[in-house]
């Protein structure tokens, strides 16, 4: 089975609910166990909050969308997130230890446990960031 | 997300309900630490909790360390299988006081 569907959210945390709704919607489509669904959900919505949290950091309020498409060809699942806040630097990007407990630096983490592949691309069109998720299932 | 406080002694207990991820992160923070501060042991009970993000990690991680710190404890109880999932992803579950 091959999909592709995309969706534009307004950046703001106050809609990480509708993209694990999106999510969801889309999953439901595909044949995996719902535990494989949920991790997916997870890692989606991680990526996402990194949008949020991250690449708009210290933006109090925004108009800008953040685009998420989700597809699946041949059996890999790939996951664009496109975004136009501050310029990522994936050299940056690093969770924390596991061993230092502490709050937060886990979102990261969890989509390296939950997806194969975690790459920033340098193709986006009118866009500034594009992370690219990708799993065989 | 919706809350719920029950007191019995010394133990306040919060039911949190719905999905625990950035957006209300804050809220469950601002019901549960006061009760750490005032020396309460604090039970959470997440049964009715189907989701929860590393926002929510942060929330119990943040709730068990003031717990330490102010010599009382937080438990947390009647965990849902996919919040489960997420806490032992982040090999909290030897940390954390689950029942």
């Amino acid at each position: 089975m091959n999909l592709s569907e995309s969706k534009d959210f307004v950046v703001d945390s106050s809609n990480l609910k509708e993209v694990r709704t999106f999510s969801r919607e889309v999953f439901e489509k595909i044949n995996l166990p719902q535990e494989q669904k949920d991790e997916l959900v997870l890692a989606i919505a991680e990526a996402a909050q990194n949008i949020v949290k991250h690449a708009y950091k210290d933006v109090e309020e925004t108009t800008d969308a953040m685009q998420i498409k989700i597809s699946l060809k041949d059996g890999e699942l790939e996951i664009g997130f496109f975004d136009k806040g501050k310029p990522v630097v994936p050299e940056n990007i690093q969770h924390r230890k596991l061993d230092d407990i502490k709050p937060g630096g886990l979102g990261t983490f969890f989509i390296k446990q939950i997806m194969d592949g975690a790459v920033f691309k340098k193709d986006q069109k009118g866009w500034v960031n594009h992370l690219v998720l990708t799993k065989k299932i | 997300m919706t809350y719920k406080v029950t007191d019995e002694g010394n133990i306040s207990t919060v039911f949190l309900n719905g999905e625990i991820d950035m957006d209300v992160a804050e809220k469950a923070k601002e019901v549960i630490l006061p009760l750490v501060e005032a020396g309460k042991e604090v039970h959470l009970n997440l049964k009715d909790v189907s989701y929860m993000d590393s926002s929510g990690i942060s929330v119990l991680i943040e709730s068990h360390q003031k717990a330490l710190e102010k010599s009382t404890k937080v438990i947390v109880k009647e965990v849902s299988k996919s919040v489960l999932k997420v806490i032992m992803m982040a090999k909290l579950e030897q940390i954390l006081n689950l029942e």
